[in-house]
């Protein structure tokens, strides 16, 4: 929690009376503030700040020495572990020679400033991007990807100061659009969203936002960040939209959401608290369009649900990313669905009735909401999980493969959208991919 | 034979950009304000807080636990920022976080 201040520009320690979870909870035996009352007294008159100097200059390079080359690898990562940097897998440290390889992927000074990490305040650097992606084993080429979705993640409108150290557990969620995906060998087919040999840059760029999360945001679990749980933080979520598969007038969700030019490249950052999949497919004699309707129910009942964390993005941000194949949304259009159709069906269908909503004491949480458009919401029976059907976020991705759909559960304040700028040595970077890692 | 590696702290700067509040020499006399954002049983701790200060001190002068508004949606806000500066207080404690 000392985190807390230090992103506000104060030292990163503050006067703060701490105690067990269990004084906060309904019913709690409150006696303890009493005892300890000189604390609190202590707080305003006797507290000073541990933190010496401003802070500011680059932290010094780190030195290890071993009997061998892998002695001194296991060290470094020993001491990378003991200084709380790393996850518990494996990291490349980030020497100079390799950080500056992967810094042949920037268009910009290795020193340009992107902001800083809440909430600890670290100051984010291109740089601070391509240390962050050497230890995670990344790539020059994943560069622009990874600094794109930084700049994002930073921007205030994601929500990211207050979702870094929620409880709720959020994960950023990063799709990609245009070219760059693919070339970068990003994967948007089967099993985009887990580990791939034949495409591994998913899993090295959110991997990278994550310790960028970690070591600049001070997202250290039980200490920077509160998440309960913490699902999907090894590597986030990283994967391209499957554009080659959309169907004939299915705008890109880079140009849907954020205005793109069609075919540039591009990055969308949101915020999602689970991942569900749904079997949405018919089991027996469906028509085509039976199989259809039955499987957009079937769907929209899974976005039917109490998600309060959601509400942090009821105006402006999505109630979650529905992930479709696409031999889905092909089908689908040809039986006139559209896009816009679909956001419709599901805003219509996953309302909840206001008894529902009261029986779970949800109107609470709901007239607490920072936004007045979502405290206005409770007026409405049945209640809409988010202010309009264009707040759903659809893309086409995943495998060619008819049965499931992917249904990222929001906790997301905005979508925020950032264009990939590429090196003029892209081409040359892909080639030596091409040698190092065999053919894309 | 030996091997070494030189890398990165990946931890990177952090700036401080301004000092924290001044603290007060004691608490006798003063004029202190609470900003609460209801949450974590700050409707029990806070008042009991508020009692606590005022048994202990002379002539302190402790605000109602609703001087200023209160819930998450709006502690952090310049309004309520300019609130408390406006009252004259001499310190402030805020809750509850969990």
């Amino acid at each position: 929690m000392t985190n807390a201040v230090a992103g506000l520009g104060l030292a990163p320690d503050a006067a703060m009376v701490t105690f067990p979870i269990e004084l906060f909870l309904p019913g709690s035996d409150i006696s303890p503030v009493e005892a300890r009352k000189q604390e609190f007294y202590d707080g305003l008159t006797r507290w000073r700040s541990a933190f010496a100097g401003d802070g500011a200059g680059e932290p010094p390079m780190l030195r290890v020495e071993g009997s061998s080359a892998e002695d001194a690898l296991a060290r470094a990562n020993h001491l990378m572990l003991a200084n709380r940097w790393g996850d518990g897998l494996p990291l490349w440290p980030p020497t100079r020679a390799r950080v500056d390889w992967i810094l042949r992927g920037s268009v910009e000074p290795r020193g340009r400033r992107l902001g800083t990490f809440p909430p600890r305040g670290g100051v984010t650097t291109v740089e601070s991007c391509a240390i962050a992606l050497a230890m995670a084993g990344g790539r020059p080429e994943y560069l622009p990807v990874l600094v794109a979705a930084v700049e994002a993640f930073l921007d205030p409108e994601s929500g990211s100061e207050a979702l870094q150290a929620a409880s709720g557990s959020a994960f950023p969620v990063v799709i990609v659009n245009g070219p760059v995906g693919a070339r970068i060998r990003l994967n948007a087919g089967f099993g985009c969203l887990g580990p791939d040999p034949q495409r591994p840059a998913g899993a090295s760029i959110g991997r990278a936002l994550r310790l960028l999360q970690q070591n600049l945001g001070g997202a250290l679990p039980g200490i920077g960040t509160m998440a309960n749980y913490g699902g999907g933080r090894y590597t986030n979520v990283v994967f391209a939209e499957d554009e080659a598969s959309l169907p004939a007038g299915w705008p890109a969700h880079g140009t849907d959401r954020h205005g793109f030019a069609p075919g540039s490249s591009s990055i969308s950052l949101a915020f999602a608290n689970g991942a569900t999949n749904i079997r949405r497919r018919g089991a027996k004699k469906e028509t085509p369009a039976e199989d259809a309707l039955q499987g957009m129910h079937r769907m929209a009942d899974f976005m039917r649900v109490p998600n309060m964390a959601g509400l942090a993005g009821y105006e402006h941000g999505t109630p979650g990313i529905l992930m479709l194949p696409g031999v889905v949304a092909q089908t689908m259009t040809g039986l006139g669905w559209t896009k816009a159709s679909m956001r419709e069906f599901l805003w219509e269908h996953s309302r909840i009735p206001a008894a529902e909503l009261r029986r779970a004491g949800c109107p609470a949480w709901i007239e607490i909401d920072t936004s007045k458009v979502a405290r206005d919401s409770l007026a409405l029976d049945p209640w809409p999980i988010t202010v309009r059907p264009e707040n759903f976020v659809i893309v086409v991705a995943g495998g060619g493969h008819p049965t499931n759909s992917y249904w990222l559960q929001g906790y997301s304040p905005g979508v925020v959208g950032r264009p990939v700028d590429l090196p003029a040595s892209f081409e040359s970077l892909l080639a030596e991919a091409e040698r190092e890692i065999g053919p894309a | 034979m030996t091997a070494s590696l030189e890398f990165h702290d990946p931890s990177g700067a952090i700036e401080v950009k301004r000092p924290h509040a001044a603290r007060v020499a004691g608490l006798a006399g003063k004029r202190v304000g609470f900003v609460s954002n209801e949450q974590w049983q700050a409707y029990r701790m806070l008042p009991r807080l508020k009692a606590l200060l005022e048994a202990d001190f002379a002539g302190i002068e402790v605000l109602p636990i609703d001087a200023f508004p209160q819930g998450n949606a709006v502690i952090g806000s310049e309004e309520t920022a300019a609130l408390v500066r406006a009252s004259g207080v001499d310190a402030v404690i805020i809750g509850n976080a969990a």
